[in-house]
C-alpha cells in the first residue's frame, strides 16, 4: 500500500504492453509493443485510425481490460493480473469514463447517474448526494437534478457523464470521442469544460479521431497497426509549470 | 503483487441501491411481472386458502362432532365400511339384538349406560303437511345419556312410557316448525308409516352438522318402532363411559362381553363393529391428510414451474439490461454487486408474487368463511412460510441469471446495442 502510495513516478507507465486476441486459428496483435509514459496534470490525445489499436489501449489505461503481457503502472498499482473485483475497485477509485455514446443509465435522472460511482465506492446516502449535487452545479446542470437522460439534450447528458466521471476524484479522466455524438457547436462546449477540466488539475487522457479535438490537448500519441506511429507536443502547452513532454517516444518519420 | 487498498464500504449503501433498482424495474414491466409470478401466487394462494379452510374444519369438527359423543362408544354391525368386500362381509353377519344390550348392561363395569336404537328414514304426516325423509328413532330407555335431547317444549319420553311401548314421541325442533308452523305441537298426533303418534315435547335446536340438520327427526319408544317397522332388524347399541373411564376400556370390555356371547373364535375377527368419535376423527384426519398432501403436490408443481418461468424471464432482462450492466461495471461495481443486484430484483419479484398470492388466498379463505359454516381462519403461519418459501425460490432461481450478469465482460457488455 505504502509502496503504492510512495511511488513518484509518472501517472501512467505503459512498457511493452502487448494485447493479443485469438480470431479463429490466426492471432492478432491489436497492441505491438507499445510504451508510453503520462504524467500527473498531463493532457493527451490518443489518435489513430481504426484497427490502430487506440480502442485496446484506452481499455488496457482505462483498466476495463489487462494486457497481454507488458507492464502498466496506474499510480504505481501493477495492473497486469489483477481480477476482476480489484480492476472494477481500480475504475472505481482512479478512473473517471466519458463514452461518445454518454452510457447514462435511461431509467435514473441526472442525480442517480452521478451518484453511482459513489454507491460503488460504498459512500453512504445523504453525503453522496450531496456530492453528487455539487458536481452538477459543477458542469452547470444544477437546475437539472431531477431530469433523465431521455429529457436532456446531448450536450446536457454529456455534462452529467462528465459530472460523473469526476465525481469519486478519479487520478484519471478517460474520454471516448466525447464529441462524437454532438453537433459541432456543442461539440466546442463539451470541449471547453474538458479544458476546464484539465485547468483544475486532473489528467486527461482523450481518444479521438479528429485533428480538431486533438488538437485541444497538448499532446498528441499517434498509433498505427498496434505501434506508437508518434508521439508529439501540440502548440496548446498551457501549463508551462507541469513536467515537460517525454522525449521518449521516437520522432516520426519525417515527409 | 502489491494486494490494492481496500477502501471501507458502507454494506448497506449498495442494499438500497439494489432494492431501488428492483422495485424500479417491477414498476417499468408490470405485466410482465405478474404474469412472470403467477407460478408464486398460485402456489402461495393454495397454501393460505388450504390451511385456513382445513383449520375451519378442524374447529367445526371438533366443535360438532367430537364434543357430542366424545364420551360414547357405537356398536353395530356394520361399523365404518369403506369397500365392497368389508360391505359383503358384514352382510353375513349375525343381528345384533337387544338381548346383546341386556348383556352388556349386565357385564359392563366401565359403563354408566347402555342403550339400543333403531333408525330410519321415513315420510311423516301432521294434518295436511307431510315432510319426507325424516330421522326415525326407537330407543329404549336411557337415551338422554347418549345424546343431546334438551327438552325445548313438553317433555322428554318417560322409562315407563318406553317400557309399556306407547305410541308417543318427541321430535326435533325444525320438524315441530314445519308440521305445526300455527299451533302449540304438545298433544298434536303425527303420523309415520301408517301408525299415529301422539307429540308429548319437542327437543332444542342441535344445529347443523355438515349441511345436515340434526333437528328433523322423531324419538319413539323401542317397542313401537319394533311394532311398526318390524322386529328384525339389526340394533345399535350405544355405551357411555362413567365418569373417569377411558373410553378405549369401554370398547375393549365390549368387545369381550359381546365375543363370548356370540362365540366368536380367539383369532377370528369379531361379527361386529365398535365405532366411537374417535373412529370419525381418524377417517377425516386421513382425509385432510389427502388433501394437505394433495395441495402439498400443486405447490411443489408450481413452485417449480414458476421458477423456471421467473428464471427464463430474468435471463431476458440481463439480456434486455447488458449495456447497464457494462455501464455499471465501468463506473467500478463489482461482479458481487451485480450478483446481489439481479438476486434481489428476482427475490423482490418473487415475494411481490407471494404477496398477490397472500391477497388471493386470504381472499379465498374469508369466501368459503362467508359461503360455508367452516370457520375458515388465516394462520399466520402459513403466510409467514409460504412468503419464506416464495422468496427462497426467487433466490434459488435467480442464481443462475444474476451470475451470468455479474460475470459479462464490461468491453462486450459496453459494445452491445
Amino acid at each position: 500500500m505504502s509502496q503504492a502510495k510512495a511511488a513518484d513516478g509518472a501517472l501512467i507507465e505503459l512498457v511493452d504492453i502487448r494485447k493479443v486476441y485469438q480470431m479463429g486459428t490466426t492471432e492478432v496483435n491489436a497492441l505491438d509493443g507499445v510504451s508510453l509514459r503520462i504524467e500527473r496534470g498531463d493532457y493527451v490525445a490518443i489518435m489513430g485510425p481504426s484497427g490502430s489499436g487506440k480502442s485496446t489501449l484506452m481499455n488496457i489505461v482505462g483498466c476495463l481490460d489487462t494486457p497481454s503481457s507488458g507492464s502498466y503502472k496506474l499510480r504505481g498499482i501493477e495492473i497486469r493480473d489483477r481480477d476482476d473485483d480489484e480492476l472494477a475497485r481500480i475504475r472505481n477509485q482512479e478512473v473517471g469514463f466519458i463514452f461518445q455514446t454518454f452510457n447514462l443509465l435511461s431509467r435514473a435522472d441526472a442525480l442517480h447517474n452521478v451518484e453511482l460511482p459513489r454507491i460503488y465506492a460504498g459512500r453512504p446516502k445523504t453525503l453522496r448526494r450531496e456530492r453528487a449535487k455539487q458536481m452538477l452545479d459543477l458542469v452547470g446542470l444544477g437546475e437539472r437534478t431531477h431530469h433523465r437522460p431521455n429529457e436532456l439534450s446531448g450536450g446536457q447528458r454529456q455534462r452529467v457523464a462528465i459530472a460523473r466521471a469526476l465525481v469519486n476524484e478519479p487520478s484519471l479522466v478517460l474520454a471516448d470521442e466525447p464529441t462524437g455524438n454532438l453537433d459541432s457547436k456543442t461539440g466546442l462546449e463539451i470541449m471547453a469544460l474538458l479544458d476546464e477540466v484539465h485547468r483544475q488539475g486532473n489528467t486527461v487522457v482523450l481518444v479521438t479521431h479528429e485533428e480538431d479535438i486533438a488538437a485541444n490537448a497538448e499532446r498528441i500519441v499517434r498509433l498505427r497497426d498496434g505501434k506508437i506511429e508518434s508521439d508529439q507536443a501540440t502548440t496548446r502547452v498551457r501549463r508551462p509549470a507541469s513536467p515537460p513532454p517525454q522525449p521518449a517516444a521516437p520522432a516520426p518519420p519525417a515527409t | 503483487m502489491t494486494p490494492l487498498p481496500r477502501p471501507r464500504r458502507e454494506f448497506w449503501a449498495a442494499q438500497g441501491e439494489n432494492l431501488r433498482i428492483a422495485l424500479e424495474a417491477l414498476r417499468a414491466n408490470k405485466l410482465r411481472s405478474i404474469l412472470t409470478v403467477i407460478g408464486n401466487v398460485v402456489a402461495v394462494m393454495s397454501v393460505i386458502a388450504v390451511v385456513a379452510v382445513i383449520d375451519g374444519m378442524n374447529t367445526y369438527v371438533s366443535e360438532k362432532i367430537l364434543e357430542q359423543g366424545l364420551k360414547v362408544i357405537y356398536i353395530d354391525k356394520f361399523g365404518l365400511i369403506t369397500n365392497e368386500d368389508e360391505f359383503r362381509d358384514a352382510l353375513k353377519r349375525r343381528d345384533l339384538t337387544l338381548l346383546d344390550a341386556d348383556a352388556l348392561k349386565r357385564q359392563s363395569r366401565y359403563a354408566s349406560d347402555v342403550v339400543g336404537q333403531l333408525e330410519t328414514n321415513k315420510r311423516v304426516h301432521a294434518g295436511k303437511v307431510e315432510l319426507s325423509n325424516v330421522r326415525i328413532l326407537g330407543t329404549t330407555e336411557g337415551y338422554q345419556t347418549v345424546g343431546t335431547y334438551d327438552a325445548d317444549q313438553g317433555r322428554p319420553l318417560e322409562d315407563d312410557e318406553i317400557g309399556k311401548r306407547r305410541a308417543v314421541c318427541i321430535i326435533g325442533s325444525e320438524l315441530a316448525q314445519q308440521l305445526f308452523p300455527v299451533v302449540d305441537p304438545i298433544g298434536q298426533e303425527i303420523r309415520v308409516a301408517g301408525y299415529s303418534l301422539k307429540v308429548v315435547g319437542t327437543v332444542a335446536a342441535r344445529g347443523n352438522v355438515l349441511g345436515q340438520s340434526q333437528d328433523n327427526f322423531v324419538l319413539l319408544p323401542f317397542g313401537q318402532y319394533q311394532k311398526m317397522f318390524g322386529p328384525h332388524e339389526s340394533i345399535t347399541i350405544l355405551m357411555r363411559a362413567r365418569p373417569g373411564i377411558d373410553l378405549e376400556r369401554v370398547k375393549d370390555e365390549a368387545r369381550v362381553i359381546l365375543r363370548a356371547r356370540r362365540h366368536v373364535p380367539i383369532g377370528k375377527p369379531e361379527d361386529f363393529a365398535i365405532t366411537t368419535s374417535e373412529t370419525y376423527m381418524a377417517l377425516y384426519e386421513t382425509l385432510t391428510k389427502g388433501i394437505f398432501a394433495g395441495t402439498i403436490g400443486l405447490v411443489a408443481i408450481s413452485l417449480l414451474v414458476g421458477g423456471i418461468v421467473i428464471m427464463n424471464i430474468m435471463l431476458v432482462a440481463v439480456t434486455e439490461r447488458t449495456r447497464e450492466i457494462g455501464i455499471r461495471k465501468a463506473l467500478g461495481a463489482r461482479q458481487s454487486d451485480l450478483l446481489s443486484q439481479f438476486l434481489s430484483e428476482t427475490v423482490v419479484l418473487s415475494l411481490f408474487g407471494g404477496l398477490l398470492g397472500v391477497l388471493v388466498g386470504v381472499a379465498l379463505a374469508l369466501l368459503v368463511r362467508l359461503a360455508t359454516p367452516l370457520p375458515a381462519t388465516i394462520q399466520p403461519w402459513s403466510v409467514a412460510i409460504s412468503l419464506l418459501v416464495a422468496s427462497s425460490i426467487g433466490l434459488f432461481f435467480g442464481v443462475y441469471p444474476a451470475t451470468r450478469a455479474a460475470k459479462l465482460d464490461p468491453i462486450v457488455a459496453l459494445r452491445q446495442e
